[in-house]
């Protein structure tokens, strides 16, 4: 396992919160994902980032207890996180889902804010944040792609858990957009929550993520700050699309 | 371990996932067009079943003696409500797999297992769920009554009672076997046809192998139309009512171990193997549960109260000896009128069923014959009839029959009516009715966007 003994960004302590430990899950024959540990700290960004196939959700599903791990172990402030208690320590937001398809907006957003019991300003932020407003009065399946992700991030924000998983957060922005949803995630990491995200697009995770878990063909390829990992591939002004190429 | 105290799961709320339930399910298409299926349904057999009555009642105005066979439940409810049972067993499992299929073919069930709910709450708030369901397509069934009443019919409140809660285990008994289905399934085409195999699949048993011997008759008795029989006929046992619900909560049991997916096959095959013990067990103590209650008003399933209370304290074992087929009327008749009503009355019954198909033909002289033994004194008879057969068991246990009966006999419950006029409501108002609650239910709701705009960000 390879992670940094401080923040880069910030230069703070890095205090482990959640620490994967040798994850490992096949599908018959096939490696999903294959002895995956690292470790992310409160309010830290930790991109997962790989191209399609690489494992990322599957990593994402096991780490929340989803689906069972063949191996390994997840492990909350160093101590053992069962698969059926990690819900109370993280929640994960799938890619693709459309939640409650036959419900307008604003019953899903309700019924997630009564659940974990948020106020109303709270719910009002969060709606405003990330501009989830002009449609709440539309049914989920009539939400374009781009408001249906943002009806998933704010469910995603309105949930209390110290870890948020979100697998492609960014997918059905247009650059703009995603660069104000950026902006609400930095804002949600800097209240102290811990955001993994897996992403495909290697330009958004590089300007959202602290740290980078590279994944690819189910094994970890690099892990750590951009710097660590241009220093690991003596690139010192790569991008990450030139370390990932390095390193696969 | 530190962990978030608000995403506990001993803090987490009930009712907004009973609320999420119930308006998921109600807006679904599958509930609604079921409703409107059963109104003509339900309507068209309840003015078959009044204009039936309607002739037998004129016959039977001229003779008080005829009146008498005349009793609402055979000849309007059990009719009315057996149409509803047909829609049930059709269509209900479509509107039950929906309480869950929704969520895994457009993924929310990844979003619902991480709330803070445990598996068994989200099982019984759907299984409560789909129990409003039922209650909801049985609006056109349950109008019948206050019509019939209307129309000057007469209702016996615990028979009546007893018939639609018979219907609700029905219903709970579908819902529950179309919310397993759908936890095992990865589509809802799939649940369907799992679910209708079961539902379907006991009807067709129920016709095929209905008056069979053996283990035919054994596999007919799993049927879940069986399920409604005893409470067509006025009878509450509890017996029954057990292992409905212990089928029922298995196979709720079974849902909660398929739900969560983050758990190895191995452990949910090892858990599933205990609740189908554990189900078989408590339909075994079912089984050895003889309690029943008989609520028909015409008391058809046990004998006159005086001999009810004498045969009550004949405790010594009584053997029955029945020398006749299965298939046979006479034993069926002899079921009916005698037997049933002995287990019922009496501690200790036991029965033996010694003819078959071949004596059936005519070959043994033998075959007609009931024997019955009793404090080791043994007596014969071919009569099915209460009438002989309690005398004879009197005089075996050495017993004086009970004085005549002084009660008022059951008189009958004759009416002459036309309720053609009944069908505007079920094919006119009803399910205009029904309409216009649907389009309501499609509006969305109130929403002050300005407060939402105002957010900090």
């Amino acid at each position: 396992m390879t992670s940094a003994n401080f923040n880069a960004i910030s230069d703070q302590p890095f205090v482990e919160l959640l620490r994967a430990d040798d994850l490992s899950k096949s599908y018959g024959d096939e490696t999903a994902i294959a002895n995956v540990s690292f470790s992310v700290a409160a309010g830290e960004i930790l991109g997962i980032v790989g191209p399609n196939g690489a494992g990322k959700t599957t990593l994402l599903e096991v780490l929340a207890g989803l689906i069972a791990s063949d191996s390994g172990n997840v492990l909350w402030r160093g101590e053992t996180l069962p698969a059926p208690r990690r819900k109370e320590a993280m929640f994960y937001m799938p890619d693709g889902i459309r939640p409650y398809q036959d419900r307008f907006a604003l019953d899903v957003v309700s019924f997630f804010s009564s659940v974990y019991r948020r106020s109303q300003a709270v719910i009002s932020n969060t709606i405003a944040a990330v501009e989830l407003a002009p449609v709440l009065r539309k049914r989920v399946s009539a939400l374009s792609k781009g408001y249906n992700r943002r009806l998933l991030l704010a469910i995603g924000l309105l949930t209390p858990q110290d870890v948020l998983l979100m697998d492609e957060p960014f997918d059905g922005f247009d650059i703009r957009q995603s660069r104000n949803i950026i902006q609400v995630l930095r804002r949600s990491a800097a209240g102290g929550r811990t955001l993994i995200l897996a992403i495909h697009q290697l330009a958004d995770a590089e300007r959202v993520c602290d740290r980078f878990l590279l994944l690819a063909g189910g094994k970890v390829r690099g892990i750590g700050t951009l710097r660590e990992l241009r220093t690991q591939t003596a690139l010192p002004e790569g991008s990450l699309e030139d370390i990932f190429l390095a390193l696969t | 371990m530190r962990l978030l105290e608000a995403n506990r799961l001993q803090t987490a709320r009930f009712r907004p996932l009973l609320a999420k339930e119930l308006a998921e399910i109600m807006s679904g298409r599958a509930l609604w067009t079921m409703l409107l299926l059963v109104c003509p349904l339900v309507g068209y057999s309840f003015v078959q079943a009044v204009s039936l009555y309607s002739e037998a009642s004129a016959a039977a105005l001229q003779s008080p003696a005829a009146a008498t066979s005349l009793s609402p439940l055979d000849g309007i409810l059990v009719p009315t409500f057996g149409s509803f049972y047909v829609a049930v067993t059709l269509l209900f499992p479509f509107v039950a797999i929906r309480v869950l299929g929704h969520e895994k073919e457009s993924g929310s069930l990844h979003l619902l297992i991480q709330l803070p709910y445990r598996p068994s709450k989200i099982i019984v708030t759907k299984l409560a769920a789909v129990l409003a369901a039922w209650a909801f397509v049985s609006i056109p069934a349950l109008s019948v009554l206050g019509i019939w009443v209307l129309l000057g019919g007469h209702l016996a409140p615990l028979e009546t009672l007893n018939l639609v809660s018979g219907h609700v285990l029905y219903g709970l008994l579908v819902g529950s076997i179309a919310l397993f289905s759908t936890t095992i399934s990865d589509s809802a085409a799939t649940a369907a046809i799992i679910a209708l195999a079961a539902t379907i699949g006991s009807l067709v048993l129920d016709f095929t192998l209905a008056g069979r011997s053996g283990w035919l008759a054994w596999i007919a008795e799993l049927s879940l139309t069986q399920t409604l029989r005893t409470f067509e006929q006025g009878l509450l046992s509890v017996g029954l009512v057990f292992g409905i619900s212990a089928v029922i909560c298995g196979l709720g049991a079974l849902s909660t171990v398929w739900l969560p997916s983050g758990t190895s096959m191995r452990g949910k095959c090892a858990r599933s193997a205990l609740c189908v013990l554990v189900t078989i067990v408590a339909l075994g103590v079912a089984t050895q549960i003889g309690r029943s209650f008989d609520l028909s008003e015409d008391r058809r399933n046990s004998f006159l109260s005086a001999d009810q209370q004498l045969l009550a304290t004949l405790r010594l074992p009584l053997v029955v000896t029945i020398n006749l087929a299965r298939e046979d009327p006479r034993y069926i008749d002899f079921k009916r009128n005698v037997l049933s009503k002995l287990e019922r009355a009496m501690p200790n019954v036991s029965v033996v069923v010694s003819g078959s198909r071949q004596d059936f033909a005519g070959k043994s002289d033998a075959y007609g014959q009931i024997e019955y033994v009793y404090d080791n004194r043994t007596d014969m008879s071919r009569s099915t009839s209460s009438r002989e057969v309690l005398p004879l068991l009197y005089a075996l246990a050495g017993v004086q029959p009970p004085a005549a009966a002084q009660g008022v006999e059951y008189p009958g419950y004759p009416l002459v009516v036309n309720a053609d006029a009944t069908l505007f409501w079920f094919f006119g108002g009803l399910p205009l009715l029904i309409a216009f609650a649907w389009w309501r239910s499609r509006h969305p709701p109130a929403v002050n966007l300005v407060a939402f705009k105002g957010g900090q960000s």
